[in-house]
């Protein structure tokens, strides 16, 4: 292959490298993993949200035949730190001194049956001492209220660049704050208008339809194996060195296929007390939540947001001062790392001549917040997007045009320091809201129908993310991919695959995606962040490049040629009209057992103290929609006519599975525009399971439902590829409410724009 | 912990005898007393379909039936779609041509549940698939290439009769 052939393998609408095993049943999840002697473990949750732990008696418990061990909080060792978290450790593997929310794990047992662990938990006597629940964000930070964590959070800030900062636990309640700040805010006092408005953010749950689970093991008594459904296997094990206080390479981490995530899968979940229970019983253990407490184990951050923006007549953007405040539930989780992002992404991709913002982690006695696609960007768009066409409609604009005179231009950083933008955001803009029909739109009125647009933003990529591959290609061509992205459903084998299968002149289904384990898998920070094809596949590249300069070295040599003469075809050499198996060239060299060729690639974004995050964005992630919806004025019903989305995967890897992760993510934002919503009575979780939690199905689908995959060829993957995955869900929620106020005159800042509530919201009106 | 039931029925065809606790379910029943796990428990409510099996050619989510339900009766699970010669069914083709699977937990009881509709209507509306579908969860893809590929499978096998 030559770099301006025609690609072979990278575009093309190709089966799945999973398609097989998954349509016949036959993939392997955590779930799925049964050892000889196993045991099965289960949870004991508290029923009360904020509550000292004054004693517990497990004996009864204990003498249940069939159960093998039972985990509390005494029974915890100087032998183990007993708390993990990512930047602070405050969440403890089964309660110490405290429950901090309804579902808090109190106690753990192992047992022969699953059946027999759940008798054995109610046998499980826990006396407590109630505290005063914090039920929500304005509970937490009223005078006097009780706090979660009396003392300082065992934690660290991360190094910030040009303009942004962080604290560990400025006031009560809040275990952590990011701040952005850039240009003056003298800028506000110029401005011919300056416009204060807050926005509300409903918490939905990830609802991955495998649980969270592990299966745990000690080999020789001192070694880990633990099979999980997890996301960032390294992040894991180097957690779990930490509590176990063993070294890394005594920590084994498998990661089979995982059933589903969208962020919820990072860092510690069961793999704790499946390892802890696994040692106190000399057995292997497999803990497996069920559904019902995967919404009392991680979930969104709920917020308020409020944006105060400053522009002039003529619609050009100034300044933007913003405050968020992140609801992050009873630990901190990757709170901090979703305030950074949020804090980040509230300017929204426009231009200003100065940004402040600050991002509070906000402890309440609720489930804990974590990662979710979107990562901050879900709850920054929805302000950011909303608030634009409030802005454009008080300056009696049309919000298409304000918004196409304030974009950022193709290539200009996103703040000082910042790398460029790599999409047309114009061109994006435009392509939607002529699919939904927004130029016609006044042409033939409907009354109660209307159409928006929005346009979803975030940074992709992680911040400060290395990543590693390694490709091996045996005698005969057989090619092995090395990389700890995990499959969970977005279709990395494929497109990482191809990759290799492409650079490499291969067909795809000669490469191997090798299963994952950190004992040999080379290192990866964690398949999130939509870094996949932007971070690992760059790695990826590199080796397949190297990999394929050996070949040509070696065959350069062996035939006397020079390499830029040769090619490399289905492992043959090219020379001319010639096509020589590598094969027999290999084994006249190496004898005749053959040889593997090796190559590692890796990749990191440069350390950058200018960028405000330490290292530039690797790519910026957009997803523009647009809706065409209608509303009964009886019910305040929505009906989503029509939905566009849109996302730029820089280059098509695989088109299929590009528009399956914009689609799959815009029916997720779907489902939070118009129902779903983690409802909560004071501390209590009223909907936490399949049945009251309703998330969109099949019947939900829009009449119309359009997802463009554009491809601007700007992306810094293999051959101009960029993330995807996160960007359809952004834009939806504030297209829709965009729509409804396009549709009614009337503005809804709270989501979910369910029927009560805009019912009430066009009464008021009336 | 509980009296044991005798089970006598097919599972894909083998005759299958087990003595299983009576509140055996029968996911459990068919992912450990038969040893298939492509039928997948998640929301363990009847709710998610990710369970869905065919109990004498009805579709029914596994994770909410108990096993001694099964007695007498034939069970059929995504495993025994295939022919003898591993020739997939034409519902599993279309899953796979299609990309109508992204995470795969939810798979195969939609593939079952598809196949369950094409076995009563071979050739549905878009409407019609949409309403059966609306039986199981897919929380990755947005259901539309899942719908797409229920009528590529419905066209595959009856050429030139969809609606």
């Amino acid at each position: 292959m030559n770099e301006s052939a025609r690609l072979e393998v990278v575009g093309r609408p190709a089966r799945r490298k999973d398609a097989r095993e998954k349509v016949r049943g036959k993939a392997g999840y955590t779930t799925d993993i049964s050892l000889p002697g196993m045991l099965h473990a289960k949870a004991l949750r508290s029923a009360i949200a904020h509550a000292r732990l004054v004693g517990i008696d497990a004996s009864a418990a204990r003498e249940l035949p069939g159960v093998h061990a039972v985990l509390t909080g005494d029974g915890i060792g100087d032998d183990i730190a007993p708390t993990y978290g990512y930047f602070i450790k405050d969440q403890p593997i089964v309660a110490l001194d405290k429950v901090r929310y309804e579902g808090d794990t109190v106690a753990a047992v192992a047992a022969e049956t699953e059946a027999i662990a759940d008798a054995a938990l109610r046998l499980i006597k826990v006396e407590y001492e109630e505290l005063p629940p914090v039920a929500s964000i304005e509970d937490a930070l009223s005078d006097g209220a009780a706090e979660l964590f009396e003392e300082a959070p065992m934690g660290i800030v991360p190094a910030y660049g040009t303009g942004a900062s962080a604290e560990l636990r400025p006031r009560p309640n809040v275990c952590y704050r990011f701040n952005y700040e850039t240009g003056s805010p003298d800028v506000f006092e110029t401005c011919d208008h300056v416009f204060e408005d807050t926005f509300h953010f409903s918490r939905m749950q990830h609802f991955h339809l495998e649980p969270f689970a592990a299966v745990a093991q000690w080999l020789d008594g001192d070694r880990i194996e633990v099979s999980t459904s997890c996301q960032n296997p390294f992040a894991l094990r180097k957690e779990l060195g930490r509590v176990f206080k063993l070294p890394e390479n005594s920590i084994s981490v498998r990661v089979p296929f995982v059933g589903g995530g969208y962020g919820s899968k990072n860092n510690c979940k069961a793999e704790p007390i499946a390892i802890l229970l696994a040692r106190m019983t000399g057995r292997p253990v497999r803990f497996a939540l069920t559904h019902d407490e995967n919404f009392l184990t991680n979930t969104q951050h709920a917020a308020v947001l409020k944006l105060k923006t400053g522009v002039m007549n003529d619609g050009t953007l100034v300044a933007r001062d913003s405050e968020i405040f992140l609801d992050s539930g009873a630990y901190s989780d990757a709170s901090p790392l979703v305030a950074e992002k949020a804090g980040y992404r509230i300017p929204g991709p426009y231009r200003y001549r100065h940004i402040r913002t600050s991002c509070d982690c906000v402890m309440t006695n609720t489930a804990p917040a974590g990662p979710f696609r979107g990562f901050g960007g879900t709850q920054t768009s929805w302000a950011c997007e909303s608030q634009m066409d409030m802005i454009a409609d008080r300056l009696g604009m049309d919000p298409l045009e304000f918004r196409m005179k304030n974009l950022i231009d193709l290539g200009e950083p996103f703040v000082p320091g910042e790398s460029g933008m790599d999409s047309d955001l114009r061109a994006g803009l435009e392509l939607v809201a002529r699919e939904i029909g927004y130029h016609d739109r006044k042409k033939n009125p409907v009354p109660n129908r209307g159409v928006g647009l929005a346009l979803g933003f975030k940074d992709g990529g992680g911040v400060n993310k290395p990543a590693q591959a390694r490709i091996k290609v045996s005698t005969f061509g057989d090619i092995f991919l090395h990389c700890g992205t995990v499959e969970i459903g977005q279709g990395a084998h494929s497109a990482l695959s191809a990759v290799v299968a492409e650079i490499l002149g291969a067909p795809a289904g000669r490469v191997r995606y090798m299963p994952i384990n950190t004992d040999h898998t080379p290192y990866d920070q964690g398949t999130n962040a939509s870094s996949a094809i932007s971070v690992m596949g760059q790695a990826v590249e590199r080796a397949a490049r190297s990999l394929r300069a050996q070949v040509l070295d070696f065959a350069a040599d062996r035939l006397g040629a020079e390499p830029q003469d040769l090619d490399l075809e289905d492992w043959h050499i090219r020379k001319g009209n010639e096509a020589l198996p590598l094969a027999p060239m290999i084994m006249g060299h190496f004898g005749g057992t053959g040889w593997e060729f090796t190559a590692d690639g890796f990749h990191k974004a440069e350390t950058d103290h200018s960028a405000p995050l330490e290292t530039q964005c690797v790519f910026w992630e957009l997803g523009w929609g647009a809706a065409d919806i209608e509303v009964d004025p009886d019910t305040g019903l929505i009906t989503v006519h029509k939905l566009v989305v849109s996302g730029d995967a820089g280059q098509a890897i695989n088109p299929l599975v590009c528009r399956g992760q914009d689609e799959g993510a815009a029916i997720m934002g779907l489902g939070q525009a118009l129902f779903e919503e983690m409802v909560y009575d004071g501390t209590r979780l009223m909907n936490g399971d399949a049945f009251a939690y309703r998330v969109p199905m099949a019947q939900d689908l829009p009449a119309e439902f359009v997802s463009i995959t554009q491809e601007q060829g700007h992306g810094p993957g293999p051959f101009g590829a960029k993330g995807m995955g996160e960007g359809g869900m952004l834009p939806v929620a504030p297209a829709i409410a965009n729509a409804l106020f396009d549709a009614t005159g009337v503005r809804v800042a709270a989501l979910p724009l369910s029927p009560p509530r805009v019912k009430a919201a066009l009464a008021k009106n009336s | 912990m509980s009296d044991t039931v005798s089970i006598t029925c097919t599972v894909n065809g083998e005759p299958v005898a087990a003595d299983v606790p009576a509140s055996t379910t029968l996911a459990d029943f068919i992912r450990e007393a038969c040893g298939l796990t492509g039928t997948k428990i998640a929301c363990g409510h009847a709710v998610c379909g990710a369970c869905t099996i065919h109990l004498d050619g009805v579709p029914v989510a596994s994770c909410s039936a108990y096993a001694f339900e099964a007695d007498g009766s034939e069970i059929r699970t995504v495993e025994g779609l295939e022919d003898a010669d591993g020739e997939l069914d034409p519902v599993q083709a279309a899953f796979a041509d299609l990309s109508a699977f992204q995470c795969g937990y939810c798979t195969s009881g939609m593939i079952m549940l598809a196949r369950a509709l094409l076995d009563r209507d071979p050739n549905p509306s878009g409407e019609t698939i949409r309403k059966w579908l609306s039986s199981n969860i897919c929380r990755c893809t947005g259901y539309e290439m899942i719908v797409e590929a229920v009528a590529r499978a419905a066209e595959a096998a009856n050429p030139g009769t969809m609606r």
